[in-house]
């Protein structure tokens, strides 16, 4: 009875405290679902643009691939005081020009290089803050997986938004537990509880199975 | 009219009804939270096993079909799409060719290529089927609109449901967090610990929201 009791309260204080560990990453992923399905924003419109010239182009990076391009395409953007995830690098070869996008909460820059005038064209867009946390959700994200992480704060990140999943799992594990733990709720919780599955299962069947 | 010894209870009664909104929007929302979680990792981790999709075309098929009709290209390719039998969300290739009609169709279970020769009518299909699992994954992110193209919109009434969902799960997730920090400070032993966790939570989310961003 007394390790039952235990086990009641550690798991109440767990669910509680890691609860409120995880609960501003919960407000920050739910908030950007709100804009990433209903938003709209024209990223064309650069909100500052400045040239820089004498830049030092690594030998190499035309024909370089995967993380090897983001490594030396790290250098162009560190000389131009840009830091973020690398999004890509796009050489186009007729014109002897990279395209390096960079991304990080709040800004968004494209790094446009002309290799024989040595010189780059830095764009910057400003994004809001709910623009921001619409990029940390979908950080790091599934595509070009062998580039992902390439800025030390997306690694980080990464661990994070993990870690939140991990954490979010528990605490509905626990809160699955500390509600069947009363006896009076069980009956309308169970109702719900089917409610809610009637309603998922519904819903997949309907657009995904 | 109420009488004192009942507004005294109402916060009792409030206080109970915020417990019971909590746990009741949880298990509600049980299976579509695990459901976004596990997605949500697998889409972080694009080179787990799970998280493969298949990305191979079936053998496509042709038919005779009227020129589209319609007073805009959503229209005409919804035309198209009746004729043809097929249904979902309609997402549109980088560039058309003069003498064509392309586009595709999107259902988390099935892509579709459509191309449409409008000299000849003949309507060329082509279906990459997914696997149960993999339209599981692409649900997660299956919205019809890209903030960051404005010219996407929804155009199948089951996204728009879908949507709807994924708001509504949102918004219980916000009342849910909202109720537990009333019901959490209500517990005066647990204050002290309590702000130390939330305040490490805060810190350490805050710093990727608005720290990083100069």
């Amino acid at each position: 009875m007394n390790a039952e009791r235990a086990l009641y309260r550690w798991t109440r204080d767990l669910h509680l405290y890691l609860g409120l560990f995880v609960s501003p990453f919960a407000i920050a992923f739910t908030v950007s679902v709100f804009f990433l399905n209903h938003a709209k924003v024209d990223t064309a419109s650069a909100t500052a643009v400045e040239t820089v010239s004498d830049l030092n182009v690594p030998p190499g990076l035309d024909s370089a691939r995967g993380r090897d391009a983001v490594e030396r395409a790290r250098i162009i953007v560190d000389q131009v005081r840009v830091s973020g995830e690398i999004g890509f690098v796009r050489y186009i070869r007729q014109e002897q020009r990279f395209v390096i996008p960079v991304s990080r909460p709040g800004i968004e820059t494209v790094v446009d290089v002309d290799v024989p005038g040595r010189t780059a064209t830095v764009s910057r867009r400003a994004t809001g803050p709910l623009e921001s946390l619409a990029y940390l959700h979908k950080s790091p994200g599934p595509h070009n997986a062998d580039l992902r992480g390439n800025w030390f704060w997306t690694r980080v990140w990464r661990y994070l938004a993990d870690g939140t999943v991990y954490v979010l799992l528990f605490v509905s594990a626990t809160g699955l537990y500390l509600w069947y733990a009363i006896r009076a709720e069980r009956r309308i919780g169970l109702v719900l509880l089917g409610a809610g599955a009637a309603t998922f299962f519904g819903l997949l069947y309907a657009i995904a199975l | 009219m109420r009488s004192p010894s009942d507004r005294s209870r109402l916060p009792l009664v409030l206080e109970a009804w915020n417990r019971r909104l909590h746990y009741y929007l949880g298990l509600y929302f049980l299976l579509f939270l695990w459901l976004f979680s596990l997605t949500g990792l697998l889409l972080n981790h694009p080179r787990w096993a799970l998280s493969r999709i298949p990305n191979d075309p079936g053998p496509s098929y042709e038919q005779t079909i009227e020129p589209p009709v319609g007073d805009s290209a959503i229209a005409r390719a919804h035309d198209v799409m009746r004729r043809l039998g097929l249904s979902g969300e309609v997402e549109w290739p980088s560039q058309q060719t003069p003498g064509r009609f392309d586009f595709n169709i999107a259902i988390p279970r099935r892509a579709t290529q459509v191309r449409v020769d409008l000299a000849t009518g003949r309507a060329t299909v082509q279906h990459i089927d997914r696997s149960a699992w993999s339209a599981l994954r692409i649900s997660h992110a299956f919205s019809g609109s890209r903030y960051n193209n404005p010219s996407s919109s929804r155009d199948w009434l089951l996204t728009t449901v879908w949507v709807i969902a994924m708001d509504a799960l949102a918004l219980g997730l916000l009342v849910m967090v909202a109720g537990s920090y009333y019901m959490w400070y209500r517990l005066k032993p647990r204050r002290t610990l309590g702000w130390i966790v939330l305040a490490a939570g805060l810190t350490s989310c805050g710093l990727f929201a608005f720290g990083l961003v100069r």
